[in-house]
């Protein structure tokens, strides 16, 4: 994300509040409830704001799993997320996604007084848009921008990094050798 | 807790099991020596190399933590490997020479730095490895090549995707040839032809991709070379009578003992950061560092520019096919380092990379600005007809940029490294320059739409660099480590430039001849 400028970034979405519409909200109550299945990593407001994001940017993401691709790679000491290759160490992962997580969460209260779970899918986009230009006063943790990146990279790999995501996209996956599990 | 320290004596002990590494533990294995590889990463087998961006992954470094500072940091997450193979293991087989006008950067231009070799000299080299090798590509149609033997194999064949690019440059009146790869385009000493999947970077477990589990750490096992993996080196000793001699090294254990072997001689191919950490963290009773009496040690870090130029194209382009280096290769901004104004060094253009949806290098993380609804359209269309080329520019070469020791110490007490590197005015106007054209090539080829990647570090070098004179450099031109009898680096840690080549070829050129002088020697 450093690169991109945010003036662009912003422009080149064609979202904005005024042009939010009414709808149902992003995950369905049986979504909130599967995530009360035991978390290691996450809260299980950490795990719905994760969620939340992650299907914003990526449609599909939460179905794909990105609430436990990302709770269970937190707790592996070789762990498979993209964050390695972004210069911050396994061990500073946790509060990573933590920290933002929780700073997503207080930006979703209050841009629209509701969790990022309820949000529907206009107002989720807008507060994505507001995490990715990073203008968020009160945001603690690591750079909102940056944060947006990561979780889109992660919705990304789980939507898109698998056989069944590559013949979504109609190109053959063509594994020498096919991974056992997607993570 | 004290060392355990076992009596056996090796002729040599190398610490690292990557593409220099192996090549002196096979040489030295097959001409009779005792040798042990301790490697500090788990053992690997070509059945681990799974064909994912997600569990490639687990291919990287996983060692002690590297700080990095600076406007252009060298990505040691990205760009080092940790077990069998070394980062070698998930390579991606682009292998080309580097140019005579490399060697001679200080003399001819008065900055950065000499080689203390010529490329006369590492010519042979080059050609003694690609026939063991095996590299695929087209002598002739590389119009800026330097002298050597042609190649073994013919090149890859060229698909849409470099076929739609290659339009641009004609138009554009530059010159494309096949990228010269350490790939089998034919069967080739027991190896496989590649079938053309894009998974190099996840590794290529039928070996048509040249990683040294297929080649020389094969070969060394083969010949006898003891291996032992899970083990850190963390220093050199050296003898207690004669500080200029290495006697051994010293080790932590998978079970985290600390061990002690004794060698006649330790070479050091633990890749460009963890070499410099392992000789600074080795003092001698003078309170300096092996090799850093001149204080040079970690100093001349480089590290080359990678930036990727994308396109959505109306022809279909199938940018899923062909190796994950690329197709096709341009060197027509190689030759002459001051031609772009404000800016210094050479480049190059590796061409129709193959590209996978999602990962570091995927479309999807090319276009962060697209997300939600538009998502999927953007990435329906890219799947078919994206095209992409990376942009390789020559570093600098400065003392200011370097490897030294942190004041954080990793679970075993040992101090990490801490990287500083920072790009200079010169290498953002070659970028600038390099980033306009790639715009105007794609753009000529039929580009609808065209956009940029951010600049990335790619290949690590320096930071051991070899030179004639020990004031300015860490070792000879064959890596013995200066004011010490018996120890040597190998590896890119060596490089005194970059030049604007991937680094892997000479690496192996310059193992090669280092082995040699330690056979003849022996
Ligand atoms: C994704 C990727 C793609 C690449 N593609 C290309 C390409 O197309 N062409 C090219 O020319 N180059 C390429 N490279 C670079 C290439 O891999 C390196 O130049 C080459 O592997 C360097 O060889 P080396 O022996 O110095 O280090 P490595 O091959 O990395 O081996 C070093 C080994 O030392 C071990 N080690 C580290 N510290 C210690 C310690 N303290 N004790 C014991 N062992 C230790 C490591 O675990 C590792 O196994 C690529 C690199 C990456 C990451
Ligand atoms: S594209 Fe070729 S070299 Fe790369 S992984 Fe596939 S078969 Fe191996």
């Amino acid at each position: 994300m450093n690169d991109l400028s945010r003036r662009n970034f912003i422009a080149s979405t064609g979202i904005g509040l005024a042009g939010l519409a009414a709808g149902g909200a992003l995950l369905s109550p049986r979504q909130a409830q599967a995530v009360s299945l035991p978390l290691k990593a996450l809260t299980k407001d950490q795990a719905l704001t994760l969620g939340a994001l992650g299907e914003a940017l990526v449609p599909g993401a939460l179905e794909a799993g990105i609430i436990q691709y990302i709770d269970k790679q937190l707790g592996e000491p070789n762990t498979l997320l993209m964050l390695k290759y972004l210069g911050v160490d396994t061990s500073a992962m946790p509060g990573f996604y933590r920290s933002a997580l929780g700073s997503a969460h207080r930006l979703s209260q209050r841009l629209f007084k509701k969790s990022p779970e309820a949000l529907t899918a206009n107002e989720a986009l807008a507060w994505a848009e507001n995490i990715a230009a990073g203008t968020d006063k009160e945001w603690q943790g690591p750079p909102a921008g940056f944060f947006f990146f990561v979780v889109r990279a992660d919705a990304c790999d789980v939507v898109f990094g698998s056989s069944a995501g590559s013949e979504a996209l109609n190109i053959p996956y063509m594994a020498h050798i096919a991974p056992t599990t997607s993570w | 807790m004290t060392p355990l320290t076992s009596n056996q004596q090796y002729d040599c002990v190398v610490v690292g099991s990557g593409a220099s590494g192996s090549i002196i533990a096979s040489k030295l294995a097959e001409a009779g020596q005792s040798v042990l590889i301790l490697e500090a990463g788990p053992s690997r087998d070509l059945k681990d190399l799974i064909s994912s961006q997600l569990w490639a992954r687990q291919l990287k470094w996983s060692g002690s933590a590297v700080e990095e500072e600076g406007n252009h940091k060298i990505g040691h997450g990205f760009n080092a490997g940790f077990g069998a193979g070394g980062s070698a293991l998930h390579h991606y087989g682009v292998w080309p020479r580097l140019h005579s006008n490399d060697f001679d950067i200080l003399s001819k231009h008065g900055k950065n730095l000499d080689w203390p070799i010529s490329y006369e000299t590492l010519r042979p080299y080059y050609d003694e490895v690609q026939a063991d090798v095996g590299i695929s590509g087209d002598a002739k149609a590389e119009i800026w090549r330097p002298k050597g033997e042609p190649y073994p194999m013919p090149p890859l064949p060229v698909f849409a995707q470099g076929q739609v690019i290659s339009k641009g440059f004609s138009a554009m009146g530059l010159t494309t040839a096949p990228i010269p790869l350490a790939i089998n385009s034919v069967p080739y000493k027991g190896n496989p032809s590649c079938v053309y999947d894009g998974w190099c970077d996840a590794g290529c477990p039928i070996g048509a991709l040249k990683n040294p589990l297929v080649t020389h750490l094969k070969q060394a096992i083969l010949a006898g070379a003891e291996i032992r993996y899970d083990a850190q080196v963390t220093r050199v000793l050296t003898d207690k009578n004669r500080q200029d001699v290495a006697s051994g090294v010293e080790y932590i254990d998978r079970e985290g003992h600390t061990q002690r072997v004794k060698a006649g001689r330790v070479v050091l191919a633990a890749f460009t950061v963890q070499t410099v950490r392992i000789l600074l963290n080795s003092v001698r009773a003078n309170g300096v560092a092996l090799g850093n009496q001149f204080d040079n040690l970690g100093r001349y870090l480089t590290t080359h520019a990678g930036r990727t130029v994308f396109g959505l194209f109306s022809e279909q382009t199938d940018p899923h096919l062909g190796p994950t280096g690329g197709q096709l290769i341009c060197h027509d901004h190689y030759d002459d380092k001051t031609a772009i104004k404000d800016s210094f060094g050479s480049y190059q253009w590796l061409i129709a990379n193959a590209v996978k949806p999602n990962g570091l290098l995927g479309y999807a993380n090319s276009r962060p600005d697209i997300f939600g609804p538009k998502l999927q359209p953007f990435m329906a269309q890219a799947a078919k007809h994206l095209g992409n080329m990376l942009y390789v520019g020559e570093d600098r070469s400065v003392r200011e940029n370097r490897v030294m020791l942190s004041d954080k110490t990793d679970k075993f007490g040992i101090p990490v490294a801490r990287t500083v590197h920072n790009a200079g005015p010169e290498q953002e106007a070659q970028m600038a320059f390099a980033m306009a054209e790639g715009e105007a090539i794609f753009r000529a080829g039929g580009a609808t739409e065209v956009w940029t990647g951010p600049r990335a570090p790619i290949h690590i070098m320096g930071g051991a660099v070899m030179g004639s004179k020990e004031q300015t450099s860490v070792t000879d031109d064959l890596g013995l480590v200066h004011g010490t009898d018996n120890l040597y680096v190998v590896g890119p840690s060596l490089f005194p430039t970059s030049g604007a080549v991937n680094p892997t070829f000479t690496v192996s050129a310059l193992a090669y001849r280092t082995a040699e002088h330690l056979i003849k020697t022996g």
